[in-house]
């Protein structure tokens, strides 16, 4: 029942898919709309030589591109001076005086076309940059309430602190100092599959064997070792950004997570095919870096960049992904869509983590599976009696503190109840496999 | 083989579910009349407070019944053939059976206060669907309410209307918070936790006389000190007994006592039909009947049932008791008849000097018992192995942190908690 004060039914709408939540969540998508699609919807990637190649966009050549002058002098394109020219002056605002606080003398120059657009992105001052700023700026209030609100329990507030200190040091800080020392920008918490660029040849020289040999030892060494110690909590839930945000400032929405079977079908459907592009799509940029002669695969690669930049990195892991905190819940995109979190759950489910299920004492309640962000029905396991491992989980803790009668724990260690690791069990993670559905168990 | 439950609640579902893995072929049928589909009682406060909706409280999803071919009717039996195997609804339809399972639950008490038969509207009890639907009709009318009884439905109550911000009095006739199964220093810390959530708590002040307003609503409560409170909600939470008033009118009722008497196969008077769950009076060859009402006996029960009607005949023999619950913030385990065990019994009570954290070991000199801990988590199936295996307390003490059952980084520390010997006092 719905508390009668201003407050509760607020509070109530916003994070139960009302009104204010459907508004939040156009406003989000609207913002990442903004953030990684303004710039094409005006400036073609095609680089021209001459007007005549820019004619069919109603537009000229200017500075190699395709400029709609008319359109942008008469002030009509909002969404275009929005993206590429306000957000970015910030963010060169934000650059600028830390540059001048910094480095007195003074060295950053600006270089502006005609219209006002700062024109050297590779600085640290950009629409990035507020990006980063407003990211980091969720997860620390988020963060800082998460604490607050879970403070009789030190898993919540130590994993919370960790996800806090990484964002703004690994994730904001040392980016940004990087660019300013005019080193490559390098996010340590992030690896190939989920930054997918960093095991892709075309930017090995920008990164430098320093850099790309750390990408492939992170990806192909610590990621693994580590999931099959802790289980893959460490990174979702403990390190990565989308995970940090989810947990911090997503947190009144993480009990929008569709709990049913058919929700559960079609994210094994959607993260493993998302993987699979992913895994594929490397495949081809080293194909086409390693092997000579091959324009064809060139054309291939650069599609598939182009393609998986937009698709997933941008609209998934972005527009859908954030944007849709308040209707879908905090984790769409890592329990449907993120490469990562696909390989991490595989590993996951050969290593030590589980979550253990006290016999007996489940009272069936479902708080468990209600505040469960990956959508598990933890409530099936604990009431049938089984310690489990799923793919999906992130090892949140959430379910064991929700429990009121304190049935479930998070643990790595040797197996009480192993869970058997037949393909079935993989690919349909029921108690054994035996049955299609897990209510079968009782 | 054709399968009637009666009752949709988790004693009957699991029932059925556990057929249904038995044989494939049966054909299952579960009449219900309170709710469409079978929900959890005991998360009704999370609904009543907007931590779930209706819907989140239902353990198995919709199409699990279709799935698992249990059919699903929403009726009331009314009467019973036992000569001709059929059972008769509300509806006027008939069901044949092979076997018949009673899975009835239990019905709140009320007992003869002055001015009961009076009340037309506010007076709400906390088990139902349907009391779940008079409280979220009555809480935006009410500003105070009164609840009365010291167990644990009725502590849920009151911490439910405490979100909605209604003010609260809690009458307990007892002496302490909840003395049929803690110990007066549990009852205490969770007295604390009370008042901190600005609870009125009356102990040893009992309900006389039940006062209502022109149109027939609560309006308050006089109690035994003389006292009217105002209230315009009065929470009955003293009990339940078992659901068999609609068994008496049938043709052939099974044997009635307390509840549906069953021998230890759970079986009634009738060899086709059993009981399990709330509704069952289990009568041993030797010993006294007992119920056991509890969500955890109904489930074990309806799972035993379902193997007794292929004819396994296993004896009904409950396990070594342990319950859990929780009071606003403290959790609590208990394993072990604590506070059946007689007067006197010996305990190492350890208690930390500031937090409400609190350990309750009974032994006889040689092995424990029971245990009543309150304030951190536990896993009762290790210490319900340590009763088993006949552990020495001292063995226990030194190895209780064996048992926690934290979260990682937040194990509550024992050592912290000073212990003295206090034997098990009642004052009920």
């Amino acid at each position: 029942m719905i508390r009668r004060t201003a407050a509760g039914l607020f509070l109530h709408d916003l994070k139960n898919r009302g009104l204010s939540a459907w508004t939040l969540s156009l406003l989000l998508i609207g913002f990442y709309g903004i953030l990684y699609f303004g710039q094409y919807y005006w400036t073609p990637d095609s680089p021209c030589t001459d007007n005549a190649s820019c004619y069919s966009e109603g537009a000229v050549c200017e500075a190699g591109a395709c400029i709609r002058e008319s359109r942008i002098e008469r002030g009509q394109d909002w969404l275009y001076r929005t993206a590429t020219v306000h957000i970015d002056e910030l963010g060169w605002k934000i650059g600028a005086s830390m540059d001048a606080a910094t480095r007195p003398d003074g060295t950053l120059v600006r270089d502006e076309n005609k219209n006002g657009v700062i024109d050297n992105w590779e600085h640290f001052g950009n629409r990035w940059t507020v990006y980063g700023m407003l990211y980091t700026l969720g997860i620390l209030l988020g963060g800082a309430w998460v604490c607050f609100k879970y403070r009789h329990n030190r898993y919540q507030i130590v994993r919370t602190g960790v996800v806090m200190m990484v964002q703004t040091s690994f994730a904001f800080s040392l980016p940004i100092l990087l660019k300013f020392f005019h080193k490559p920008e390098y996010y340590f918490s992030y690896m190939w599959p989920l930054k997918i660029d960093y095991l892709d040849p075309k930017n090995f020289a920008y990164y430098g064997e320093g850099l790309v040999l750390w990408g492939f030892f992170a990806s192909l060494a610590v990621v693994p070792v580590m999931t099959l110690l802790y289980g893959k909590r460490w990174y979702c839930s403990w390190v990565c950004g989308c995970g940090g945000l989810a947990n911090t400032f997503g947190e009144p929405w993480r009990h929008l997570s569709n709990k049913s079977s058919n929700a559960w079908r079609f994210e094994r459907v959607a993260i493993y095919t998302v993987m699979g592009v992913a895994f594929l799509s490397t495949a081809l940029w080293f194909a086409s870096a390693v092997l000579p002669d091959s324009s064809s695969l060139h054309a291939a690669a650069a599609g598939t960049r182009k393609w998986y930049g937009l698709v997933v990195t941008a609209s998934l892991s972005g527009a859908v992904g954030t944007g849709l905190y308040p209707i879908g819940g905090t984790r769409v995109w890592c329990r449907n869509f993120c490469p990562m979190a696909a390989f991490l759950g595989i590993i996951q489910k050969l290593g030590r983590f589980r979550i253990r299920v006290k016999k007996e004492m489940c009272i069936s309640c479902g708080l468990c599976s209600k505040y469960c962000e990956m959508g598990i029905d933890v409530r099936s396991y604990a009431q049938a009696g089984l310690s489990f491992t799923r793919a999906a989980c992130v090892g949140c803790g959430m379910c064991a503190e929700v429990c009121p009668r304190g049935v479930l724990r998070l643990e790595n260690g040797a197996k009480v109840d192993p869970q058997e690791l037949s393909l079935v069990s993989f690919l349909d993670e029921s108690w054994k496999g035996a049955s299609s559905s897990v209510a079968a168990k009782i | 083989m054709k399968i009637v439950i009666v009752g949709n609640g988790v004693a009957g579902v699991t029932c059925a579910m556990t057929a249904r893995q038995r044989d494939p072929h049966a054909e299952i049928t579960i009449v219900g009349g309170e709710t469409d589909y079978f929900f959890s009682r005991t998360a009704l406060m999370y609904s009543y407070m907007d931590r779930m909706s209706r819907r989140d409280l239902e353990p198995y999803e919709r199409k699990a019944y279709a799935e698992q071919r249990i059919a699903l009717l929403r009726d009331w039996v009314i009467d019973h053939h036992a000569e001709a195997k059929t059972v008769h609804l509300s509806s006027g339809a008939t069901l044949s059976y092979d076997k018949l399972v009673l899975a009835l639950g239990a019905t709140p008490n009320r007992f003869g206060w002055d001015g009961i038969n009076d009340v037309k509207d506010g007076l709400v009890h906390f088990v139902s669907m349907q009391d779940l639907d008079a409280c979220e009709r009555l809480t935006p009318t009410t500003r105070e309410a009164i609840v009365v009884g010291g167990g644990l439905i009725g502590i849920e109550l009151v911490e439910s209307l405490l979100y909605h911000g209604v003010k609260v009095t809690f009458l307990i006739r007892e002496p302490y918070y909840w003395p049929l199964a803690l110990g007066r220093e549990e009852g205490d810390i969770v007295t604390e936790q009370l008042r901190a959530h600005g609870v009125d708590v009356r102990y040893m002040e009992e309900m006389k006389r039940i006062e209502v307003d022109s149109v027939g609503r609560v309006s308050g409560v006089l109690t035994n000190k003389g006292e009217t409170i105002p209230c315009q909600m009065l929470g009955i939470c003293v009990g339940v007994r078992p659901s068999i008033d609609r068994l008496k009118a049938f043709t052939d009722p099974p044997q009635l006592g307390r509840g549906v008497v069953v021998d230890e196969t759970l079986q009634t008077s009738f060899p086709d039909v059993f009981a399990c769950g709330d509704c069952a009076e289990i009568q041993p060859i030797e010993g006294r009947s007992y119920t056991e009402m509890i969500w955890y006996s109904a489930k074990r029960q309806g799972r035993h049932v379902a193997a007794n009607l292929f004819g396994d005949q296993l004896r009904y023999a409950p396990p070594i008791f342990f319950n859990s619950s929780k009071f606003f913030e403290v959790e609590y385990t208990t394993v072990g008849e604590v506070m059946a065990l007689p007067e006197g019994t010996p305990t190492l009570f350890r208690k930390h000097p500031t937090k409400p954290l609190c350990q309750r070991i009974l032994h006889n000199g040689d092995r424990v018992l029971g245990f009543n801990m309150l304030g951190s988590r536990w896993n009762h199936e290790i210490l319900e192995r340590w009763i088993r295996e006949r552990r020495s307390p001292a063995w226990v003490v030194a190895h209780l942190a064996d048992a926690q059952f934290d979260v990682e980084f937040g194990r509550a520390n024992l050592a912290a908690c000073i212990q003295r010997e206090l034997p098990l006092a009642k004052e009920l």
